[in-house]
């Protein structure tokens, strides 16, 4: 198994129905069994009586054991002459086919649990599916290795196989890398991290002082949302790497867990650039993408976070990557329209910031005072535009125009304009779509 | 101020009144449902003067939601343009949508038991997102059905892909 099978169609690997690695379910569900203990511990009248709660954790484990074993029990795959064939579940059989020919790159990823008892999982990237959709996990470290290079002969043909491996190897040069301080400053001074922390710290004193008897339960979500997105950001993001390489921008983030990921050029809708307040001081910035086909397919919290461009970087590094993206694009040089005082009337404060421009290639809306977004959409993407007025509005006379995108996080919204810039801008984009759309599809008549 | 919902540079189309006396014939069946309700409820417990008041009120919020009913079916109405569906409606909320043809996934024709008895459907144009709400209720069935092939043929041929 360690040297590197001589004929694709390795005799190991041909048996039909093999299952996963019996650790599989141990793997996957040691986070049930976390929560189920937590949970148990936790809770007031389980606690008084120890007895109880000990046979409840007993309970719950060989449970969750008897399940992981039935799942694993009934999950087989198989290598058939076009496709691979998942099937499992015990109640609801569920059998799945991924194509050869429908998978574009296979990783095998490596979670730290799995990593520690040297197994790995193998993730297809899959034309039209989701995340979860070319999972198959767990198999041995060098059983992965192996069925990545079948299954990359048998998608891509000898020739592809060895490019995409080729590929793999060498790490394309770095355009920019986030440095592990700057992550963890910006977490630390991201407003989640530091309303939770202030109500945090609110809490203990109050504890103390007042001899409240919620205590730490009630603190328990709050350090959560402390110490969750430190962990995100910083583990999730550690060396965070942008590169170019001839299939488009590819990132490279994960301490424990690898995240690579490619952004084909032709697929981006639209970028969000955010600014928390204590970030706008200190002249950084996150932008985020809109890609047709990831943002709204994930599951889980995932859903509507767009793919990661910087997670947080300076004011240059920001123009730097979005003329990446968008060539020719400069933000200072859009003209930014104010939306008229009136709108103070709907937004104290925060009419001030609501501002749109546009350029022959994007629209631009920023809006918010506390953490100011900035949305960029691309006018060959606009779905539909919208133009919508409520009661008041009316009164003031003024009205959003909405340029709808793929769904994602971007969401590129013309707040509170006067009603007649309103609906000129409204014909204005409708138009413009248009006219990018035509000149989109002259200069590239093979883009689908 | 009208034209900014409905610039007149093309031709409006209407929905059919009978979009109205659906809604009507909902809103009546949820005003029965409730005021026997309030009726037997303020009746058996508070006595039955109350029982009557609050039929009443709710025959009044009934009066009043016809009228706005009435009001809010005459203020739908859609327009196909070359390249774009325009579809413009409400009264207090006032929304003015347009779909270039291009950006069409697919094209929903529904109609629910009542809308069958009264004759009418509605068209729903869907694009790659679920902001785009670009819903023509009260259509004639024989012009739903031209609208769902025209858009189909148009979205065909206009495609824009993503």
């Amino acid at each position: 198994m360690t040297e590197p099978a001589p004929e694709p169609t390795g005799p190991v690997l041909e048996k039909t129905g093999a299952r996963l690695h019996p650790l599989t379910p141990f793997v996957k569900g040691w986070g049930y069994f976390a929560v189920a203990a937590v949970a148990l511990v936790n809770n007031e009248g389980l606690r008084s009586n120890l007895e109880i709660a000990g046979l409840g954790l007993i309970a719950v484990l060989i449970g969750g054991i008897l399940l992981g074993a039935l799942s694993w029990w009934f999950t087989k795959w198989q290598l058939t002459d076009d496709a691979i064939r998942v099937d499992s579940g015990f109640l609801f059989r569920r059998t799945r086919i991924i194509r050869f020919d429908r998978i574009q790159a296979i990783d095998v990823a490596q979670p730290l649990l799995a990593r520690m008892l040297g197994m790995a999982e193998l993730r297809m990237d899959v034309a039209g599916g989701g995340k979860s959709d070319g999972k198959l996990s767990y198999f041995k470290y060098a059983e992965a290795g192996d069925l990545r290079r079948i299954l990359l002969v048998r998608a891509k043909g000898e020739q592809g196989a060895q490019q995409q491996e080729q590929e793999q190897e060498r790490e394309p040069e770095a355009l920019l890398v986030v440095p592990t301080n700057r992550l963890l400053g910006a977490t630390l001074l991201s407003s989640t991290v530091v309303a939770s922390a202030g109500a945090l710290i609110w809490l203990i004193v109050a504890t103390m002082v007042f001899d409240f008897h919620i205590g730490l339960f009630a603190g328990l979500p709050l350090l959560l949302g402390v110490v969750s997105p430190i962990w995100k950001q910083v583990v999730g993001n550690h060396g965070f790497t942008l590169s170019q390489t001839e299939h488009g921008l590819r990132t490279k983030r994960g301490l424990f867990d690898v995240q690579r990921q490619t952004i084909p050029p032709g697929r981006v809708q639209g970028l969000l650039i955010t600014e928390p307040i204590i970030w706008r001081l200190l002249g950084w910035a996150r932008v985020e993408l809109d890609i047709a086909g990831v943002a709204g397919k994930e599951d889980g919290e995932d859903k509507l976070e767009g793919a990661q461009l910087l997670p947080v970087g300076e004011r240059g590094e920001v123009n730097a990557v979005l003329s990446r993206v968008l060539p020719g694009f400069h933000l200072d040089a859009i003209e930014l329209q104010r939306a008229p005082e009136r709108a103070k009337w709907l937004r104290p404060i925060g009419w001030r910031y609501l501002a749109y421009g546009a350029d022959e290639q994007v629209f631009v809306t920023t809006s918010g005072w506390i953490s100011r977004s900035t949305s960029i959409v691309l006018h060959h993407k606009t779905q539909s535009v919208r133009l919508a007025q409520g009661p008041i509005q009316r009164r003031l006379n003024l009205a959003d125009v909405h340029i709808d995108t793929p769904v994602g996080p971007t969401n590129a919204v013309a707040r509170h304009r006067s009603a007649e810039e309103a609906a000129w801008l409204t014909q204005a984009q409708a138009h413009q779509a248009r006219q990018a759309r035509q000149a989109i599809e002259s200069t590239r008549p093979d883009q689908s | 101020m009208d034209d900014l919902f409905a610039p007149s540079d093309v031709s409006w189309t209407p929905v059919s009144p009978q979009l109205a006396s659906v809604r009507r014939v909902s809103a009546a069946i949820t005003a029965g449902v409730f005021g026997i309700a309030a009726l037997l409820a303020l009746g058996l417990t508070l006595g039955w003067l109350y029982g009557v008041l609050g039929l009443v009120v709710i025959a009044a919020v009934f009066g009043w939601s016809w009228v706005l009913i009435g009001r809010n079916q005459r203020s739908w109405k859609y327009a196909e343009r070359e390249d774009e569906l325009m579809v413009s409606h409400g009264i207090m909320f006032r929304q003015l949508v347009v779909v270039p043809y291009g950006r069409m996934q697919f094209v929903d024709v529904a109609a629910g038991p009542l809308e069958r008895a009264f004759g009418i459907s509605t068209v729903e144009l869907h694009t790659a997102t679920p902001a785009t709400d670009a819903k023509i209720p009260g259509l004639h069935p024989d012009e739903a059905a031209r609208l769902r092939d025209r858009l189909s043929a148009l979205g065909q041929s206009q495609a824009w892909g993503l």
